[in-house]
């Protein structure tokens, strides 16, 4: 009996040993490094961007520092790294998120005054690194205002001008849907092509562009860290409307956009299935690059029937996290993030992956930065840019309006007046929820 | 039931030993042969899975998080969407499980036997089930593009039906996702089915070719009643995948559009991971768990009946 | 008369049969295997379609690939098979160990054994991903620290419900007398079930082996939590995460989820010839 009670012991122990030797992963010591999280994807242009926006800044200070890039999964590493009370040092992450993060208490607030620098920021950045309670959760980073980026030659070739009201951009879009502009002699052009689907509230992001172009919004203050919802006002009623008449009566939008992402609308683009893209700067570059650079052109998003002008502004901010053991090394990454050297190392000249869209410094001449002139129409944009507001978390609201503005362009028989009342009392529970109505 | 006991008996019959050392020796070697499997679950399930419970009674949050009592779950049950949630993870579960066994048992049928080309046949159907999640669902979603371009509806095309709009309606986004996971249970049930039917008595069939039994006369008196463990383990596994889907939603419709394919994973895992509602996600997940072990134990209790 | 398919329809012959057996045939074949080729061919596409997949390379390229391996996709891929080849030993060494316990012996308790297998695989992964994710940065009494370690990703998976359960009732089947006589000639226990019962149960081993390697390689949150940087990433979340990348197109995308499909395909076939071997030599059973 013990011979087989000891060969037991004997193969647990071989089990163990085995799985042991699988173990020489790079266990990363707890070293004195800062530690520097960013919303990309891992090795792509952007990482390496941060990476040297780290490397000049370890010239700078002398403080070691360790960037990690994670895209999809950062909100799950990041709880991850809370649960275990070790969370990185720095994040830079959206604007949108300040309200998340902060009231889960994972922020440190940013003294404005004593922060080297924050004079040379513009206010509208500074506002978005503002949370619901007035105060200051973070240092603004990057910011970008959203435009269209369209097929020049296509608008061209059928002798069309640039838009400037709405019904312009109606009417190109139609254009493009029926007069084949690429003349393959199939109809598989659209107009406007659409990132519609729900995931994190891509449908929401995109209208917003237009809800603000008409001068409407989904939830605005009403005091100091009061809001309340608006998603039922006649203006955003109107730009949804506009949007619905394009999906479903003029047909004018990619089939699928329900469905799609930026990632498959990217591609869509890229793949001259459509010729007007409302998007953000960032991916000028790439289609620059991958569709012809003469092909393509930008001009800001027409002002609404009933309001306007004004476009979707969104930035990352540099948080400090909570818990750090090295304060002052946060401050000065802070403080480095938005010098004019740490922003023009952020802007990458004209290439791909510029972590720092437009400069939040206003020191820092874009022109100067970049040759492509299609970035000034962002950085004219971002004049009339509306971020989204304070809120103690943004995410639910922009999920639950990404919801409601689905399914009115899924389902054509939907009243968009009806749909929006919903949503507005979903908004309002929900700024409740967050006791902030 | 009753081998099991006739082995114990001629096993300590068969040792040299005194009776009561060979009384404890035979639990001991069980216990001791369980234990690796054993320990890991307790480390890596059941662990995690009480903090997970302690967690569903609290509010989480970086500093200071609070004790709320049943808030959490009152939160999440109250919840109209949790409620929608479960619905349609349950069709998608009966679905995909009875869509998958029938499938499965009539592929099983036809390509059982012994020629090599069928071995063919067998590993190139079988090919779904070993792929990953994450990548099949990616190449589903490509072929369910809703367009005329679309791989599925070029093919409708040629039957002369219109384009579906598979995914991106309210109406077919659930029947979609069924399809897709259909498409990978079924060969996974076929298998499982040939496997059983391997193990039939063969002279079974011969006696009853000899009585002239018709083919479906042979297929409800021999085939299936020998094929009932295999049904039921099938089933029992297919509830417990079926309630926990996961990936599959998440890469072909994250629960949209309008929330009209949100299942319960989904759902949970949005709370926890992107509203950093961890409390509310664990409430949601302990419910999930409860329900589906009151499920499978119902199940495993009619399957004793049944063979009793 | 002889039965070769369990409805003896073998019997049939005739030009009829054969073509419908065709028909059933390619179908399944086409149904089953064809979405996968449509991926094997669009991956070495250069020009791609974002809607469509393509049956036949427009423009043959390895471009996709290359830019994968930018993308530190071969790194993954590393790490995904250091992962399934550790984790499948001990997973199945575990199953075995288990099974034979609970389909040859009685003891009190078996019941509430047998629920708690079934019970951890009903357990959300993605609700124990914080809890073990703390287990793992702290293992409760051994105060060892698995988090970017390979071992933090291997342990977790070396105990699986369904590999147990399905290794437990192929023990079942197996005689007992084999065992008895080996007993009788006075093999001990880990000897009989080495040499008696272990070599029976190969076409379960087949079973096990192909389906735990697909659900280790399928893994996504375990590996996520345990690797602190993108170094020690797994081809799931590798995934993931190009598909969400605006820099990277479709074809990095197709290429690396093809690179994630092959090797369970691979295995699978070549485990499935000793699965199919014991198949149909699985008179043993009758």
């Amino acid at each position: 009996m013990s011979r087989s009670v000891l060969g037991v012991a004997i193969a647990t122990a071989l089990t163990v040993t085995l799985t042991g030797c699988g173990s020489g992963g790079s266990e990363s010591a707890t070293d004195d490094a800062l530690e520097i999280w960013i919303r990309q994807a891992p090795d792509s242009d952007s990482h390496k961007t941060a990476q040297k926006l780290a490397d000049g800044f370890t010239k700078a200070s002398g403080i070691k520092t360790k960037v990690v890039a994670l895209l999809d999964d950062f909100e799950t590493k990041l709880q991850q790294q809370a649960a275990q009370k070790d969370l990185p040092d720095i994040v830079i992450n959206d604007t949108a998120q300040i309200g998340n993060m902060q009231t889960q208490g994972w922020l440190r607030e940013v003294d404005k005054a004593s922060l080297a620098g924050s004079d040379k920021v513009s206010e509208t950045a500074w506002k978005a690194a503002t949370a619901s309670d007035g105060k200051t959760w973070g240092a603004p980073f990057s910011s970008q205002a959203f435009a269209i980026i369209a097929r020049k030659d296509w608008r061209e070739k059928l002798g069309l001008e640039v838009p400037k009201t709405w019904d312009d951009l109606a009417a190109l879009a139609k254009a493009f849907t029926e007069k084949d502009p690429d003349g393959n002699g199939k109809a598989d052009s659209a107009g406007l092509l659409i990132p519609a689907s729900t995931k994190r509230g891509y449908a929401s992001w995109y209208a917003s562009s237009f809800i603000y172009a008409n001068g409407g919004d989904f939830v605005t203050s009403s005091g100091t860290g009061t809001f309340g919802a608006t998603m039922n006002d006649t203006k955003t009623v109107e730009a949804v409307q506009w949007l619905q008449d394009q999906f479903c009566d003029a047909k004018t939008v990619n089939p699928g956009a329900v469905n799609n992402d930026t990632a498959v609308t990217h591609e869509v683009f890229e793949n001259n299935q459509g010729g007007l893209y409302l998007t953000g700067p960032y991916v000028l570059a790439r289609f620059a690059g991958s569709i012809g650079t003469d092909k393509i052109e930008v001009f800001p998003v027409p002002k609404g029937p009933s309001g306007g002008p004004g476009t979707l502004g969104e930035g990352e901010n540099v948080y400090l996290m909570a818990g750090s053991q090295n304060e002052d090394g946060q401050k000065k990454f802070a403080e480095y993030a938005i010098s004019a050297e740490g922003q023009r190392i952020g802007m990458n000249k004209d290439a791909n992956g510029a972590i720092v869209r437009l400069p939040v410094n206003t020191e820092v001449d874009l022109a100067a930065e970049r040759q492509d002139p299609r970035w000034q129409v962002f950085q004219d944009a971002y004049a009339n840019a509306v971020y989204a507001p304070p809120v103690p978390n943004w995410a639910p609201i922009r999920q639950s309006s990404a919801d409601a503005l689905n399914a009115v362009w899924a389902d054509c028989g939907k009243d968009v007046k009806t749909e929006m009342e919903a949503a507005n009392t979903k908004l309002t529970q929900e700024l409740q929820n967050q006791k902030a109505s | 039931m009753t081998p099991t006991l006739t082995r114990a008996k001629s096993r300590s019959a068969a040792s040299h030993q005194s009776p009561r050392m060979a009384r404890w020796r035979g639990p001991l070697v069980a216990w001791a042969f369980l234990a690796p499997a054993l320990v890991l679950f307790l480390y890596f399930k059941f662990i995690p899975m009480i903090t997970g419970l302690v967690m569903s009674f609290q509010e989480i949050r970086y500093i200071d998080t609070t004790w709320v009592g049943f808030d959490n779950y009152a939160a999440i049950l109250s919840d109209d969407a949790f409620l929608t949630a479960i619905w349609h993870s349950a069709v998608l579960a009966i679905g995909t499980t009875v869509g998958s066994l029938l499938l499965g048992f009539c592929f099983a049928l036809l390509i059982e036997g012994p020629a090599k080309y069928l071995w063919f046949i067998r590993t190139a159907a079988f090919l779904p089930v070993v792929t990953t999640m994450a990548a099949v669902a990616e190449v589903w979603r490509i072929m369910y593009y809703p367009g005329d371009t679309g791989l599925l509806n070029t093919i409708l095309g040629w039957v002369a039906l219109g384009p579906q709009p598979f995914l991106a309606s309210e109406d077919t986004s659930l029947l979609s996702i069924m399809g897709m996971s259909i498409w990978r249970g079924t060969p996974y049930d076929m298998m499982v089915f040939l496997a059983g039917l391997v193990g039939i008595d063969r002279t079974l069939y011969e006696a009853s070719a000899v009585d002239g039994a018709s083919v479906w006369r042979r297929l409800r008196h021999i085939t299936l009643p020998a094929l009932r463990p295999v049904f039921w383990i099938l089933f029992t596994l297919a509830a417990i995948r079926g309630l926990r889907v996961f990936v599959e939603v998440y890469v072909l419709t994250n629960g949209g559009p309008n929330g009209s394919s949100e299942v319960l994973m989904t759902l949970i895992y949005k709370l926890g991971f992107q509203s950093g509602e961890l409390g509310i996600a664990s409430a949601g997940g302990i419910v999930l768990f409860a329900a589906t072990l009151v499920l499978t134990v119902g199940v495993q209790l009619m399957r004793r009946r049944q063979a009793a | 008369m002889k039965f070769d398919s369990a409805l003896g329809l073998e019997m049939r012959r005739g030009p009829l049969a054969v073509l419908f057996k065709i028909v059933i045939y390619a179908g399944m074949v086409l149904i089953f295997a064809g979405p996968l080729f449509g991926l094997l061919v669009s991956a070495f596409n250069k020009t791609l379609d974002p809607t469509s997949f393509s049956f036949w390379p427009d423009e043959f390229t390895l471009d996709n690939f290359v830019q994968a391996g930018n993308r530190n996709v071969y790194l993954y891929l590393f790490n995904s098979f250091v992962v399934v080849g550790f984790g499948l030993l001990l997973q199945v060494l575990v199953s075995v160990f288990a099974a034979y316990s609970l389909a040859r012996k009685k003891f009190k308790g078996m019941s509430l054994v047998m629920l708690i297998m079934l019970a951890t695989m009903m357990l959300p992964e993605e609700i124990i991903a914080i809890p073990l994710s703390l287990v793992l940065a702290d293992m409760p009494l051994l105060n060892v620290n698995l988090i970017g370690t390979y071992a933090g990703m291997i342990l977790p998976v070396g105990a699986w419900g369904f590999s147990i359960l399905v290794m437990t009732e192929f023990m079942k089947e197996v005689p007992v007398e084999l065992e008895e006589s080996a007993r009788l000639d006075g093999a001990g226990e880990l000897r009989t079930f080495f040499t008696i019962i272990l070599p029976l149960c190969r076409p379960a081993l087949g079973v096990i082996g192909v389906f735990g390697f697909t659900m280790i390689w399928d893994q996504y949150l375990l590996p996520l939590i345990v690797a602190p940087e993108s170094d020690m990433w797994t081809l799931p979340i590798a995934l993931r995460s190009l598909r969400g990348d605006e820099e990277v197109g479709l074809g990095v995308l197709l290429a690396a989820t093809l690179l994630a499909l092959l090797p369970s395909i691979i295995a699978f076939l070549a485990f499935q010839k000793q699965f199919m071997r014991g198949l149909t030599s699985g008179a043993v059973k009758g």
